[in-house]
């Protein structure tokens, strides 16, 4: 479903990624940790082109997302991302957040868009919000606002970049919980997370990054009860 | 006495001709400065280029100064005149660059709107594969364009007091109007506090106006 090549990024001199290569299989669960500036935000954002790769090869979905030849906007209706920050359309509903992208990208008539919003919306646990405006809901219940603006696109992929950072402890669960029904049902996802616990339960393989580049990669069991280098001990030890 | 209120329609006469040079230098100095502003916030370089030098150009002179160079100094090196017209080149004229001169103001208010969207609300409409059109219209301009209100009803009313500008070109509008009227009545301290209280006025309703626009937004559109 997803196969990098060497992905390297600079900003300026500055470069965060140095060599990136993996591949994330349909329906997997890749879930990716590592400390604060590590780069793995800016591998994230790389799979959906919000940063451009500096060189290397990004495939997604059967297309060539580093080919200066592809549709970058063909190719993100086939990957949803959820941000750390939500980052929902402050100026429409829930409702309108959830369909302007069918609705505008997809020039999906608007009730069978509302139709398929209110499903997604039933899904997240969010009926009965569809005329709030997301200044009006707490953070857990915008996250899963995202989530079903993300599927509302009806994507192949979904990219999550810590997007339980932001909430209060009592929320992070509900967040958790949304993403856990996805991967049941089959959702390939690659997650950035200082999550553990989801980590271990629901992520079918767990990439460790440091410094720009792929420390060890392997299945969480595995990972976490027995690392193999010294600097993912290291760090297992701070956070577990 | 009676002279002056012989004289009303005269000056009314006028400020209808500068409620609707309001209007066109408005509406103009909006779609020039959205188009500027984008231009400005363009990837491509000439763009930014022309748009900054157009900004620059019309910041940097006074619009008395730009209003004598266009509407009197051009007649004389282009026979604009005969292409638009003896009485129709120096309405034409004046009212383009008054509008083209707040237009230079409009596009730092709409480009500062538009920097002033939080990136996330950019990203998250890309995520959603809008393209840059569409990001642009459905979701930052909405939310930029209320935060330009307050600064764009300033400009607004700049706009208004600037059209007393026209009068030194020979543009019959309210100044205009009551400098001939003063000519036939000497009544200087009464016509100059009529012309001033009319601006007052209009001023005065905009700014009203605004501030309901205002408030409408607040509830209905948090």
């Amino acid at each position: 479903m997803i196969n990098v090549k060497d992905l390297h990024k600079s900003f300026g001199h500055n470069e965060i990624l140095k060599g990136i290569t993996t591949h994330v299989e349909e329906k997997e669960v890749v879930v990716v940790i590592g400390p604060s500036g590590s780069g793995k935000s800016t591998f994230l954002r790389c799979l959906n082109g919000l940063e451009k790769a500096t060189s290397g090869e990004i495939e997604i979905a059967g297309m060539v997302l580093t080919d200066p030849k592809t549709n970058i906007h063909q190719l993100r209706q086939h990957v949803g991302m959820v941000f750390q920050q939500f980052n929902l359309f402050k100026h429409l509903t829930i409702l309108e957040n959830v369909t302007i992208g069918p609705r505008k990208v997809k020039k999906i008539p608007v009730e069978e868009a509302n139709r398929v919003a209110r499903e997604l919306l039933a899904k997240v646990g969010l009926v009965g919000k569809e005329q709030s405006y997301p200044d009006e809901l707490s953070g857990g219940q915008q996250q899963r606002v995202a989530i079903a603006r993300s599927l509302a696109m009806g994507p192949a992929v979904m990219l999550f970049d810590e997007p339980t950072s932001a909430l209060d402890p009592e929320m992070v669960g509900e967040v958790l919980q949304v993403m856990k029904t996805l991967a049941v049902e089959g959702m390939t996802m690659v997650v950035v997370t200082h999550e553990m616990g989801f980590a271990r339960e629901v992520g079918h393989r767990v990439i460790f990054m440091d410094d720009g580049m792929i420390v060890e990669e392997g299945a969480p069991k595995a990972l976490f009860s027995d690392p193999q280098r010294e600097r993912t001990k290291s760090f297992l030890a701070k956070i577990l | 006495m009676g002279s002056i209120w012989q004289n009303l329609p005269v000056i009314l006469d006028g400020l209808r001709l500068t409620i609707q040079y309001s209007i066109v230098a408005i509406l103009l100095m909006v779609v020039i400065g959205l188009f500027a502003a984008l231009m400005r916030l363009s990837t491509i370089a000439p763009l930014r280029w022309i748009a900054t030098g157009y900004v620059e150009i019309f910041r940097s002179t006074p619009l008395l100064v730009q209003l004598f160079f266009i509407v009197l100094g051009l007649p004389a090196i282009l026979p604009v005149n005969q292409w638009f017209g003896q009485l129709t080149y120096p309405i034409l004229a004046a009212a383009f660059t008054l509008s083209l001169n707040e237009g230079a103001y409009v596009t730092e208010i709409i480009r500062a709107g538009i920097l002033g969207v939080d990136r996330g609300q950019k990203e998250a409409a890309q995520s959603i594969a809008m393209n840059g059109f569409q990001t642009m219209r459905y979701i930052v301009l909405p939310q930029a364009f209320k935060r330009m209100i307050p600064p764009l009803v300033n400009q607004a009313a700049q706009t208004i007091k600037d059209t007393s500008l026209l009068a030194p070109v020979g543009i019959a509008e309210l100044v205009y109007k009551g400098e001939i009227v003063i000519a036939e009545t000497f009544a200087s301290f009464a016509i100059w506090g009529l012309i001033a209280a009319l601006y007052f006025v209009l001023i005065f309703s905009l700014s009203k106006f605004s501030s309901y626009l205002e408030r409408r937004l607040q509830v209905d559109k948090r």
